[in-house]
């Protein structure tokens, strides 16, 4: 498998504050990958490395086979700080960020002019940048981000600032990119947006790498072995079913969880629920990216630094 | 390149094809040079010749007097084109600029009645157009309370409120002389001091005469001028700088392109507008120069050596303020920054006088191999030497000044590349030298 990005045991201080270390990091190619973490973990640090912003105190980093000075017109970036010439026209800042990316010609205006359309922001042609709202500019930033067609995408923090329905917009926009091939990076605190749109996380937390791989072995390897069940009749009992170790019920909801025993079949234990009683739903419960990354922070750092990360989390 | 020259070519438009850059390189030349042609002709093309009849209560060979040099003076304005020295003068341009001298066509009309308020009175109702008193102790110099008056009406112009005090205090004088028995135009004659004429005698058997003005205000105006064309494209580069910063637009730019191609990029621009500037207020003292008959004074070889202490100059204070802009996050802060700086580059203003004084002494030499004084200096130095630089001082300069170019956008660069992503409090000085030492 090819790999857009590869970090090799990269690290990097600011002073006395590690802010990465010994990153290790790949990103196949192609694939849509959540760079995951709290605020302050590191992500946008790693992201300027990676875009050669800034330059790692150690470790390599290896950018569509080159490094990102090199293949900087191939990648198209949104830096979490929005930025754009205030008192540049719209179309011209996009023209402008395209040109330094090497596209020229008249079908660039005619291009610049259907992206705007498309992320509904047709009548923008003749204002200038500081007359949109924030939401607006993050908008036509994404645009000069991708307007050069990159084959990496690296966006930090995307979503953040714009309300529903714009986000909704960027995020068609993203999932569109990925179906025609392009790799995505991007970084997010809000761990559920990412849950909903990645093939892959990785997670960092206070510089150190706490996860890394697909989102589907990241479940499996954090599978609960619980089946989640809202029986019709909330005062049956469950603890004669074969294979449940333990049943709690769920607070102020009417659902039960059923801990599978480690040597029971979770499918064969979920058919005998549901042939145990009536119920409104019976499900295998799936880990929650946030359940995941708590778990992982309480693991590395203690439960103290897990309820930090949850509370942080909470009011993400 | 391509990207050095994309950024180059925005911070060029963004500068220097704004109304206020137009206007304050373009237009203000312009003017100036307008009004260097144009002003004297102009002011004395406004002016009209008095005419009417003005009653003066004096004693009568002053009447005449005043009749006599009343024909024959001319306003003050006129006075002062007879004062353009001849190789104005005779320029066509300014020849045919000049308005043909229209004498005034005043009668002096000796007072009858020695009443001044009845006079005073005839003035206001326009019978005449001023009344002068002359009383016989001035005219005879006792040492009296007695003075010459001249009244005249409101609408009197202060020109010829000049021509009438300035002929009557002259026809007393030249009164006076008479009634001593000489002839007042050959005393002015005695009393004209001689100008005096040098020239200087080069080893190698030359003459050449010495124009002491243009000696002293040639050296100022090439250094002025390359100082105005550097630091106003230098403070442009500094303003954008900060203002990308503040707008957050950097790290779009740093995504497309590396910290020393936008750096490249902002100073080619900028080198551009400072071109700009320079061309604008050159041709705006060539044209002086060309009107004034004395391109005479600034040969070629000056010229090719302004245009190579030119790029040195801005290549110097370009870098610096790029560094500065990028190491502060307000324009507050790069003044505190700038104070230095500033203070260096002042010095060529302060040591001008004694360069152009010995432009081949121990302090011009120095100075003139010390960056980033040294085109400032070079370009006094050569400007105002009566003997030629020696050629070794030159070419070691310009070494000299475009060494310490590179080791300055070395320096710069370091600085501009960490500076650039940084935000909040400004660096001390020992900080940037840490940033170039890290690079």
């Amino acid at each position: 498998m090819t790999h857009a990005i590869q970090v090799q045991d990269v690290s990097k201080s600011f002073g006395e504050t590690k802010a990465v270390q010994h990153l290790d990091l790949d990103i196949p190619q192609g694939s849509m990958c959540g760079f995951l973490g709290p605020n302050g973990a590191g992500k946008s640090t790693t992201i300027r490395m990676i875009m050669s912003i800034i330059h790692a105190d150690a470790g390599t980093i290896d950018v569509l086979g080159t490094n990102a000075l090199h293949a900087k017109d191939k990648i198209g970036y949104l830096p979490e700080e929005r930025g754009v010439y205030r008192k540049m026209k719209v179309p011209k800042f996009i023209e402008y960020i395209a040109n330094l990316k090497g596209l020229r010609g008249p079908t660039l205006r005619r291009k610049i002019a259907n992206w705007l359309e498309r992320v509904e922001l047709p009548d923008v042609n003749k204002k200038k940048c500081e007359e949109l709202s924030k939401g607006m500019q993050q908008k036509v930033q994404f645009l000069a981000a991708i307007i050069h067609d990159p084959e990496l995408i690296i966006l930090d923090e995307p979503f953040s600032g714009l309300d529903p329905v714009n986000a909704r917009v960027i995020g068609n926009v993203i999932n569109e990119l990925h179906q025609e091939g392009r790799t995505i990076l991007f970084s997010t605190h809000v761990l559920h947006q990412a849950e909903q749109i990645c093939d892959r996380i990785v997670m960092i937390n206070q510089g150190i790498k706490v996860l890394d791989g697909s989102l589907e072995s990241i479940q499996e390897q954090f599978d609960p072995r619980v089946v989640q069940v809202e029986p019709v009749d909330s005062t049956v009992q469950f603890n004669e079913i074969k294979g449940i170790s333990h049943v709690y019920a769920l607070p102020r909801s009417p659902r039960v969880n059923l801990r599978i025993d480690d040597h029971a079949n979770p499918v064969e234990v979920l058919q005998q629920v549901v042939a145990y009683t009536p119920v409104r739903s019976a499900e295998l419960a799936r880990p929650s990216l946030d359940e995941i990354f708590i778990e992982q922070v309480a693991k590395s750092k203690g439960s103290e630094a897990a309820d930090a990360v949850r509370l942080e989390m909470d009011n993400a | 390149m391509r990207k050095i020259i994309v950024v180059a070519w925005r911070e060029f438009r963004h500068t220097a094809m704004t109304k206020a850059f137009l206007f304050g390189a373009v237009v203000m030349p312009l003017l100036m040079m307008g009004l260097f042609i144009f002003i004297i002709p102009l002011l004395a093309s406004e002016e009209e010749p008095l005419s009417g009849k003005v009653v003066v209560l004096a004693p009568e060979d002053v009447v005449a007097e005043l009749q006599t040099q009343i024909s024959d003076t001319s306003s003050p304005i006129s006075e002062a084109l007879e004062q353009i020295p001849s190789a104005i003068g005779n320029d066509p341009l300014v020849g045919a600029l000049l308005p043909q001298h229209a004498p005034n066509e005043i009668e002096m009309v000796h007072a009858l009645n020695s009443d001044i308020v009845t006079l005073k009175e005839s003035v206001r109702e326009g019978e005449y157009v001023a009344l002068i008193v002359v009383p016989e102790s001035v005219v005879n110099a006792i040492q009296t309370d007695d003075q010459l008056e001249v009244y005249i009406p409101n609408s009197f112009t202060p020109n010829h409120t000049d021509l009438l005090t300035s002929t009557t205090s002259k026809s007393v004088v030249n009164i006076r002389l008479r009634r001593l028995g000489h002839d007042p135009e050959q005393i002015y004659e005695l009393v004209r001091r001689p100008k005096t004429y040098a020239t200087r005698l080069s080893e190698d058997g030359t003459e050449a005469k010495d124009n002491e003005i243009a000696r002293k205000l040639i050296p100022m105006a090439f250094m002025l001028l390359l100082w105005i064309a550097t630091f106003t494209s230098g403070n442009y580069l500094l303003t954008t700088t900060i203002e990308e910063k503040g707008n957050k637009v950097m790290e779009v730019l740093l995504s497309a392109v590396s910290p020393m191609q936008l750096l490249a990029g902002k100073i080619l621009g900028q080198a551009g507008v400072s071109a700009v500037i320079l061309c604008m207020y050159g041709s705006a003292a060539m044209a002086g120069l060309v009107a004034f008959a004395m391109l005479d004074l600034v040969p070629i070889s000056h010229l090719l050596l302004f245009s190579t202490y030119f790029i040195i100059a801005y290549f110097m204070v370009a870098t610096i303020m790029a560094a500065a802009g990028s190491a502060v996050s307000e324009l507050s802060d790069a003044q505190s920054l700038m104070g230095p700086v500033m203070l260096i580059m002042i010095v060529p203003f302060a040591l001008w006088p004694i360069i152009t004084e010995h432009p081949n002494g121990m302090v011009a030499v120095i100075s003139g191999l010390t960056p980033p004084l040294l085109p400032f200096i070079m370009i006094i130095r050569v400007t105002a030497s009566t003997e030629l630089i020696a050629t070794w001082q030159i070419v070691l300069s310009i070494c000299i000044g475009f060494l310490s170019v590179i080791a300055m956008i070395w320096m710069c660069g370091r600085i501009f590349r960490i500076g650039i992503l940084m935000q909040g409090k400004p660096p001390s000085i020992l900080q940037l030298a840490k940033w170039i030492r890290r690079g």
